[in-house]
């Protein structure tokens, strides 16, 4: 009869976790976009900067280097490559420096050179400009470099066309071999592919690296390829995260497993222990997606560790327990000091739920509303599903602690412990705090280098200064970005800059453009000025035909929009460089090789140009990353205050409240201090794991100063707080062989950071009966 | 050699007359055999922009084993120095240096002119299919460029000549244009 109706218990809480989870299953929406872990971005150069580093054209670029054959092999494979890819829909485009590429390109600028050459004026067309023209045309017929020209001399007899190309050439390319990029040695060739999905689309960019696999396969099964760039990194990252998280989490749910089951031996105690993190997280999740709308993959990871903690609670009521008592009074007799465990951990995810990154405030909302659950179902559910039955198991010994906790040295040497970590933080303050935005990446350090080495190879260095000219329409902003082209090879030439690319350069202001198109002569103007500067030239009198007609078109061709560019590299660039922000227009004029960009701003600054100024995307990432550590250390102040009025309330007593939170409070910055001592920077993620470690070691403290009524309670304390703390170390510790940098940071921190507590817990937090 | 050039050659030679005795090996033979040279040469060029050919002379120097000169004097002063792996170009008093691998047509270029003037059979077959005609007194050299790369501007290069010594070089370019140098 009772055991019927702990059946009809066991089926309905079964029951409602299925119902629940059916419904979670059907509504949640799983985000991948990790946008939402950067801080919002209050000055517009910061939302330039999110807006690059989300789906900037410089996250869309996979580099490719084939290896593995002689130079005419790799140079065939990538031509047969960039043939592949370029019809492939995944890719925007593939370049390989080959010269025939990107006809429809080509096609745009030969059509357009009128408009885009800034040498065109009256003058130009005038017979002395064309007789002067037509001869060197006429020299350079007679030499082999005639070869190149003679496609487009009858049209383009004055070389504006080949003086755009000249133009719009990067200063720094790879090495050519057999036509196409080549690495110095020639050992291996390169391509440059641009993805059309987001770099962070790690799902699609998995799918166009297989892509390139495939297509190369098939074309050169013996050459193998080697991919990087940021959407490269995000399919790897996500594969690896993915591979680690399930290796590492199948060893540590295994150790854990044995481990409740040597101190339990009871399969049910064992599922009984694992019910509330079940439910917390379940409940925590359907919260934040009502709360906004989806939850981020990020989020759910996290929240999956910071509920960790929740694993614990059931074990401090349980293993609580008298021989012979219920778990219903083991869970009244401690019930308030749970209650003041969840209720800290409420409080330090208030913190985050204040936060002004959205991941963190989802964050926050899960561990709120996960740690609550969790809490009342080991308080609550626990006890109602055993009711009157009594959980037998053996009894594990554990040593008194007495002898150890008691003595005054321990306590000594921690205090002065925290004090030296606390003197080394401040004294080596602010160069533990991670600055770089990029830093906070998931991507392995020797992917990044590798990534670095090949960036180097190609010529093609990442780009993190650049001026943003700015305008109410489109022709505004790139006026303001034409303006500062002179100053620009003024600098080039300088050596303040190596290189530079405004996009004025293929896309000019209409006013421009107008001008330009005004130059041209009417057309029996410049066919009289022709014939003028044709006589005596061995050239036939027809022979410029082609030039006068399209001289002629010119003249009445609608302006040069960024839409003719559609579908060429070109365009892609001009999306990205060209942009309408809050109504604004922006024009990016990317920087290369800028050795001082104090001096440059500097320079700029003498222009007194207000529409174009200078980003420095690496000062803006260290400057966001500073704004969002001022305002987490707020948070975590206030956090802390919380919960110390909570534990001052709950204790009752001011002196049992600083003795529970002396230790956790030692523990933090000896934590950060061993961590920056082994060569970490702190960022987000270390945060984060620093505020599990704030509600597990209060936990702890809390568990280890409670008043125990006998030394068989003392021992059962200990049991409970020794299985609850190597199961987190032996958790984290895991994590902390991950590849995966986040994983690492947060393995890494908890576990030296539950050690810790643990150790100054039992020195300074016992209780005296 | 590699056994496909070789194959090659042997196509090449296949193709010719069947006079057993003159075939591409042959010919290769006595160009390999004579030795450094300067001429003088006349080259002109012939394209339907053009009401006549425009002529510009110079001389060419061949040296041992694999530099190979142009200098145009007239119209204008400009050399062409193809030494190693690398081309030079002179022009108005500037020098700039390209390393041939860079561009297949500029390797093909070089090739065909070290290649028959040094007898390097396995050089223009890497880069040309031949094809030659006539007697030992009397030869015509047909190279017709393997690279797509390379015929989008140059459809065949035909040298003449007689023995080892190479008396015209004509260069049928894909815009119809042609060029054609005599050496006097």
């Amino acid at each position: 009869m009772i055991l019927d109706r702990a059946l009809a218990r066991y089926a309905c809480a079964l029951l409602l976790f299925a119902a629940l989870a059916l419904y979670g299953a059907r509504i949640l929406r799983i985000e991948a976009d990790f946008s939402a872990f950067l801080p919002p971005s209050a000055t517009p150069e910061e939302r330039l900067l999110v807006a690059q580093l989300r789906d900037g054209l410089v996250t869309r670029l996979m580099l490719v280097a084939l290896q593995g054959g002689d130079e005419r092999t790799l140079a065939a494979a990538s031509r047969k490559l960039a043939e592949g890819l370029a019809r492939d829909p995944a890719f925007d485009y593939v370049a390989n420096g080959s010269a025939g590429q990107f006809a429809a390109q080509a096609d745009v600028l030969l059509r357009n050179r009128y408009v885009l050459s800034p040498e065109v004026t009256a003058q130009r067309f005038a017979a002395p400009a064309l007789r002067a023209a037509l001869e060197e045309s006429l020299a350079q017929m007679a030499t082999p470099a005639g070869l190149l020209t003679r496609a487009t001399l009858a049209r383009d007899p004055t070389g504006e066309f080949l003086a755009t190309l000249r133009r719009l050439e990067p200063a720094t390319a790879p090495a050519k071999r057999e036509g196409v990029w080549f690495s110095a040695d020639g050992k291996r060739a390169f391509l440059i592919a641009q993805t059309r999905a987001a770099g962070f689309d790690s799902l699609a960019q998995a799918a166009a690296m297989a892509r390139v696999h495939a297509v190369l396969a098939q074309a050169a099964p013996q050459v193998q390829a080697t991919l990087s760039g940021p959407g490269v990194f995000a399919a790897q990252s996500r594969e690896s995260i993915r591979g680690d998280a399930t290796r590492l989490g199948l060893i540590s749910t295994g150790v854990i497993l044995l481990l409740l089951a040597f101190v339990y031996r009871s399969p049910l105690a064992v599922a009984l222990v694992l019910t509330p993190t079940a439910f917390g997280l379940l409940a925590g999740v359907l919260v934040v997606q009502w709360v906004f709308g989806s939850v981020h993959a990020i989020t759910l990871g996290f929240a999956a560790t910071l509920i960790g903690e929740s694993v614990d609670y059931p074990s401090y009521i349980l293993l609580n327990s008298l021989p012979g008592e219920t778990a219903r009074a083991a869970a009244g007799r401690v019930g308030r000091t749970l209650l003041l465990a969840v209720l800290t951990t409420v409080a330090s995810a208030l913190a985050l739920t204040l936060s002004s990154f959205t991941g963190l405030a989802q964050l926050g909302v899960l561990t709120m509303v996960g740690v609550v659950v969790a809490g009342l179902v080991s308080q609550r559910l626990i006890p109602w599903l055993l009711g009157e039955r009594v959980l037998e198991f053996p009894r594990v010994r554990m040593p008194s602690l007495a002898a150890f906790t008691g003595a005054r040295a321990p306590r000594i040497v921690a205090l002065m412990a925290t004090f030296a970590a606390i003197a080394f933080l401040v004294a080596t303050h602010p160069d533990w705090w991670e600055r770089d935005l990029a830093n906070i990446s998931p991507v392995p350090a020797e992917l990044r280098a590798q990534d670095l080495g090949l960036r180097r190879e190609m010529g093609a260095p990442e780009v993190s200064v650049f001026l943003a000219s700015r305008g109410p329409s489109e022709a505004a902003a790139l006026e303001a970005a034409e303006a500062v082209v002179p100053v620009l090879e003024n600098w080039r030439a300088r050596g303040l800059i190596r290189d530079f690319d405004s996009p004025a350069r293929y896309l000019p202001p209409p006013g421009t453009q107008a001008m330009r198109r005004s130059a041209i002569p009417e057309a029996p103007v410049l066919e009289a000025s022709l014939r003028m500067a044709l006589q005596g030239l061995a050239f036939r009198a027809d022979a410029f035909a082609p030039f006068l007609k399209d001289a002629a078109a010119a003249r009445d061709a609608p302006a040069l929009t960024r839409a003719a560019y559609a579908g060429t590299p070109l365009g892609t660039k001009l999306n990205a460089q060209v942009l309408e922000l809050d109504g604004q227009w922006l024009v990016l004029t990317s920087l290369g090789g800028v050795s001082d960009a104090a001096r440059v701003r500097v320079a700029l600054a003498s222009l007194a140009d207000a529409r174009t100024r200078l980003v420095d995307l690496r000062q803006v990432s260290a400057d966001m990353l500073d704004s969002f550590r001022r305002e987490a250390l707020r948070q975590a102040a206030l956090g802390a205050v919380l919960i110390f009025v909570l534990l001052v309330a709950g204790l009752g007593s001011w002196r049992r409240a600083v003795k529970v939170s002396v230790p956790v409070a030692a523990a933090l910055p000896i934590t950060v201090a061993l961590l920056v001592a082994m060569g970490q920077r702190i960022g987000v993620f270390h945060l984060v794991a620093l505020l599990l470690v704030l509600g597990i070691g209060l936990n702890y403290a809390l568990f280890f100063e409670r008043p125990q009524a006998d030394e068989s309670e003392d021992e059962r304390t200990r049991l409970a707080i020794a299985l609850c703390a190597t199961s987190t170390v032996v958790t984290f510790a895991c994590l902390a062989w991950s590849a995966t940098p986040v994983l690492r940071a947060i393995g890494g921190t908890v576990a030296l950071g539950a050690v810790l507590s643990l150790v100054l817990a039992a020195f300074w937090a016992r209780s005296h009966r | 050699m590699r056994p496909w050039v070789l194959a090659l050659v042997l196509l090449a030679a296949g193709t010719a007359p069947a006079q057993a005795a003159f075939d591409v090996a042959h010919l290769m033979r006595l160009l390999a055999e004579s030795p450094s040279a300067q001429v003088p040469y006349v080259e002109r060029k012939y394209s339907e922009l053009l009401t006549g050919p425009v002529e510009s002379s110079g001389t060419l120097v061949y040296r041992r084993p694999d530099i190979v000169e142009k200098n145009v004097t007239a119209p204008r002063p400009e050399s062409y120095r193809i030494a190693g792996q690398e081309l030079s170009v002179t022009r108005g008093g500037k020098e700039r240096r390209i390393a041939l691998a860079s561009e297949p047509l500029l390797a093909a270029f070089a090739a065909s002119l070290r290649g028959v003037l040094s007898g390097d059979a396995a050089l223009l077959a890497h880069h040309y299919r031949l094809a030659l005609a006539g007697t030992e007194s009397d030869w015509k050299l047909e190279m017709t460029p393997l690279e797509d790369e390379v015929l989008r501007y140059v459809e065949r290069i035909v040298v003449t000549g007689r023995a080892g010594r190479v008396a015209q070089i004509e260069v049928r370019e894909a815009s119809g244009d042609r060029s054609v140098l005599q050496v006097r």
